[in-house]
C-alpha cells in the first residue's frame, strides 16, 4: 500500500484480543483510523467499548494476557506492529505520547514533578541535567503552568487536578512528538478546567501536533475535534466530519447518543436513552454487535455483521439500514 | 517534622522509663529469694541479711526503684550476682557480639530478600519467581534453630569449610548470619514482590513506560522507591529485634551476645543483669521504630510535608 504522507498515523485493521480461562475476547475488532497531519481526531463510545485498548495498542502498551491479534499502525508510513521492545521505546514518548485519564494517580508521588517531566526529555535526547530543567520550565509556561520554577520542585500531592493535568502534558509534549494521544484528558476534572484543558490542546495543535482525543463526552469531541469515530464494542459503527455526525447522525446508535445529551441539555427528563446494557465481550451477541439494542433493528441485523458503508462521501456507518442494495432488504 | 520527632522522643523515654518499673516490680514479686540463690542452699541467716541490706534490697521498692533509675542515667546499672562484674561493662561486650551478628544477617537478609522479591516480581508467575518464593518461603517457615543445625551440619561438620561455634573471627559468623538473616529475607522478599507487583498496576508506572523509558528504568527508578516504603519499615523492625538479642541463634552457635546474656540471667535469676539486657531490648527496639518513622518520611515525601 502506497503510504499517504499527509497521514501522521494511521491504523489498519486493528484487531486486540484477550486471552483469559474464561474464553479469548477481542476488545478491539477490526478498527481502522487515520489521524491526518494537523488535525484533531475524536473517538467517542461508552465505557469498556475499546477506546483505552485501541489507545494502548497505538502505544505499544498492551502487556499480555492483551495482546495485537492483526493490524497495522502506520506512523508516518512506518508499521508499529511487531516492532522490538527497544524501538518502540524510541518511539513512545518521543513520536508519539500519551496522557491518561487520571491526573490524580498518573504521577509518582514521590518524585518532583519537574524531575519527572525532565525525565522525558533526557531518555529521548541526550542533553545535560541543567538544560533539560530549561526546557522543562519553558514547557511549564507553555502549557499555563503558573510560578513555573517553583513548581518544577513541587511534588504531585502539591497540586491541584487541574495542574497535575497540565504538567501530564508538559511531559507528554516536552518531545514535541507528531502524535498526542489524550485518554480522556478531562474526565476527572470540573468543568472550567476541562475548558482550559481542551483550550491548551487546541493551542497545541495549532503549532502542529496532531491529536487523538478519547472521550465519552460528546460536548468534548464537538468542541474540539475535527473528524469523529463511534465505537461500540470494540468496533467503529460511524465515522464522519464532526458536522455531519452531529448534524445528521446516521446510525441508530450514534442517534441515540445525540438524543440522550439533547434531552438532558432541554432539562427534559431523559427520554431519550438508549435501552439496554453495554454487550459483554464474551457473550457479543452475532451479526450487527447493537442489534439487540436498536430500535430499527432488521431482520438480518441478528444474522449478519454489517460492513461499513459509505452514504454521503466521507461519513460512514456500519449498519444495514444504508444498504444501497435494497434488493436485500 | 522535627517537631513531631520530638514528641515521638519524649513518648519514647516514657515508655523506657513504663517498662523499666514495669520490669522492676516484676522481678521482686516474683518468688524465690535471690541473696538465697546467690549464696547457695547452705548459707546462714546473718550472711544473707547483710548481703540484702548491702544491695539495698531490704529498702522499700521505690527507693530502690529511684536509685536504680539514677544509676542507669550514669551508666551503672549495678553488679551481675551470677558474674560477679558491671552489668553494663558485660553488656557492652556482648553488644559487639551481636552487632556483628546482626549487620551481617541484616545485610544478608536485605541483599536477598530484595532481590529475590524484585525477580520474582518482574517475573510473575515464571520459573524464576517459584523458585525464589519456595526459597523465602523456607526462610520464613523454618525454625531458626534447624536451619541453624542444618547449616551446622552441612557447611561445618560435614564440609569442614566453616567452624561450627565460637564468636573469634568473622568466619564464626556467616553461618548464624545466613540461618538468622534467611528468616527475615523470606519475609521481605515476600513483602517486596507483593507490594512491586501492586505498584507496577498504578497509573504512573504506565505515565513512566509512556514516556519512552524502558522496562529496567521504570523498575529500578519509578516502581522500587514506591515499594520501599513498607518495606523499610520492616526492614528496621527486623533489625531492631535482632540487635535485641537473637537468643536462639546466639545460642545454638556459643556466640557471647546479648541473648545469650539474657538467657545467663534469667537461669541464674541474676535480677541487675535481667533489669539490664531487658532494658536495653527495649531502647533499642523503640529506637528502631522512630528509625523506620523517620526513614518512611525521608521516603515519601506526603508524609514529610503532613508532619
Ligand atoms: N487486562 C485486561 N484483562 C481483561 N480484560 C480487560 C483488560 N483490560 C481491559 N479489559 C476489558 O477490555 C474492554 C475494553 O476496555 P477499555 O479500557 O479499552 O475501555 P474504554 O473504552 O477505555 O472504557 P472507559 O471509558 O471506561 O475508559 C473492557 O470491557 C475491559 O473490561
Ligand atoms: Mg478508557
Amino acid at each position: 500500500m502506497i503510504h499517504n504522507s499527509d497521514m501522521t498515523l494511521e491504523v489498519q485493521g486493528l484487531s486486540v484480543s484477550i486471552h483469559t480461562r474464561k474464553g479469548t475476547t477481542k476488545p478491539v475488532n477490526d478498527v481502522s483510523l487515520r489521524i491526518p497531519k494537523g488535525k484533531i481526531i475524536g473517538i467517542v463510545g461508552e465505557s469498556g467499548c475499546g477506546k483505552s485498548m485501541t489507545a494502548r495498542a497505538c502505544m505499544g502498551l498492551l502487556k499480555p494476557p492483551v495482546k495485537i491479534e492483526s493490524g497495522r499502525i502506520l506512523l508516518a508510513g512506518r508499521d508499529l506492529v511487531g516492532l522490538p521492545e527497544s524501538d518502540m521505546c524510541a518511539v513512545r514518548g518521543s513520536e508519539i505520547s500519551m496522557i491518561f485519564q487520571e491526573p490524580m494517580t498518573g504521577l509518582n508521588p514521590v518524585m518532583k514533578v519537574g524531575r519527572q517531566v525532565d525525565e522525558a526529555v533526557r531518555v529521548h535526547r541526550h542533553i545535560p541535567a541543567s538544560k533539560a530543567r530549561q526546557e522543562t520550565i519553558r514547557m511549564f509556561e507553555a502549557v499555563g503552568i503558573p510560578e513555573p520554577e517553583a513548581r518544577y520542585n513541587s511534588y504531585p500531592h502539591e497540586l491541584s487536578g487541574g495542574l497535575r493535568q497540565r504538567v501530564m502534558i508538559a511531559m507528554a509534549m516536552i518531545c514535541r512528538p507528531a502524535l498526542l494521544i489524550a485518554d480522556e484528558p478531562t474526565t476527572a476534572l470540573d468543568v472550567t478546567v476541562e475548558a482550559q484543558i481542551l483550550r491548551l490542546m487546541k493551542e497545541l495543535n495549532k503549532a502542529g501536533t496532531s491529536i487523538l482525543l478519547i472521550s465519552h463526552n460528546l460536548g468534548v469531541i464537538a468542541q474540539v475535534c475535527d473528524y469523529v469515530y463511534v465505537m461500540y464494542a470494540g468496533q467503529i459503527l460511524e465515522e464522519a466530519e464532526v458536522c455531519a455526525l452531529f448534524d445528521s447522525p446516521l446510525h441508530p446508535y450514534t442517534r441515540g447518543l445525540l438524543e440522550s445529551v439533547n434531552s438532558l441539555r432541554r432539562e427534559e427528563p431523559v427520554l431519550e436513552t438508549i435501552a439496554g446494557s453495554v454487550p459483554d465481550f464474551l457473550h457479543l451477541p452475532q451479526g450487527c454487535s447493537f442489534s439487540p439494542r436498536c430500535g430499527q433493528c432488521l431482520e438480518r441485523c441478528a444474522s449478519g455483521e454489517p460492513p461499513l458503508f459509505e452514504p454521503e462521501p466521507g461519513h460512514k456507518v456500519r449498519c444495514h439500514l444504508y444498504d444501497k442494495d435494497t434488493s436485500r432488504i | 517534622m522535627r517537631q513531631s520527632f520530638l514528641r515521638r522522643l519524649a513518648e519514647s523515654v516514657v515508655i523506657l522509663i513504663g517498662v523499666a518499673l514495669l520490669i522492676f516490680i516484676m522481678l521482686r514479686v516474683v518468688p524465690g529469694n535471690p541473696i538465697e540463690i546467690m549464696m547457695g542452699e547452705h548459707a546462714n541467716q546473718s550472711t544473707v541479711d547483710r548481703m540484702t541490706a548491702e544491695l539495698g534490697l531490704d529498702k522499700p521498692i521505690y527507693v530502690q526503684f529511684f536509685r536504680y533509675i539514677t544509676g542507669a542515667l550514669r551508666g551503672d546499672f549495678g553488679t551481675s550476682y551470677s558474674l560477679g562484674k558491671p552489668v553494663s561493662s558485660l553488656m557492652r561486650s556482648a553488644f559487639g557480639n551481636t552487632l556483628k551478628l546482626s549487620v551481617s544477617a541484616a545485610v544478608f537478609a536485605w541483599v536477598i530478600g530484595i532481590l529475590c522479591g524484585v525477580l520474582s516480581a518482574v517475573r510473575a508467575g515464571g520459573p524464576a519467581d517459584h523458585i525464589f518464593m519456595g526459597f523465602s518461603l523456607m526462610g520464613v517457615s523454618m525454625p531458626v534453630f534447624m536451619t541453624a543445625m542444618v547449616l551446622q551440619f552441612f557447611f561445618g561438620y560435614y564440609l569442614h569449610w566453616l567452624p561450627i561455634s565460637g564468636s573469634g573471627s568473622w568466619r564464626n559468623f556467616i553461618l548464624p548470619a545466613i540461618a538468622l538473616g534467611w528468616n527475615s529475607a523470606g519475609a521481605i522478599s515476600r513483602l517486596t514482590r507483593s507490594t512491586l507487583l501492586d505498584v507496577l498496576q498504578e497509573d504512573y508506572i504506565e505515565t513512566a513506560r509512556a514516556k519512552g523509558l524502558t522496562e529496567t528504568t521504570v523498575v529500578l527508578f519509578h516502581a522500587l522507591r514506591n515499594t520501599m516504603l513498607p518495606v523499610v519499615t520492616m526492614m528496621a523492625i527486623q533489625f531492631s529485634g535482632m540487635l535485641s538479642g537473637a537468643v536462639i541463634t546466639e545460642t545454638v552457635f556459643s556466640i557471647n551476645g546479648i541473648g545469650r546474656l539474657s538467657v545467663l540471667a534469667i537461669s541464674g535469676r541474676d535480677i541487675p543483669l535481667l533489669q539490664g539486657t531487658v532494658l536495653f531490648s527495649t531502647a533499642v527496639v523503640i529506637l528502631g521504630n522512630l528509625i523506620s518513622d523517620s526513614l518512611y518520611s525521608v521516603l515519601d515525601p506526603r508524609i514529610r510535608r503532613e508532619a
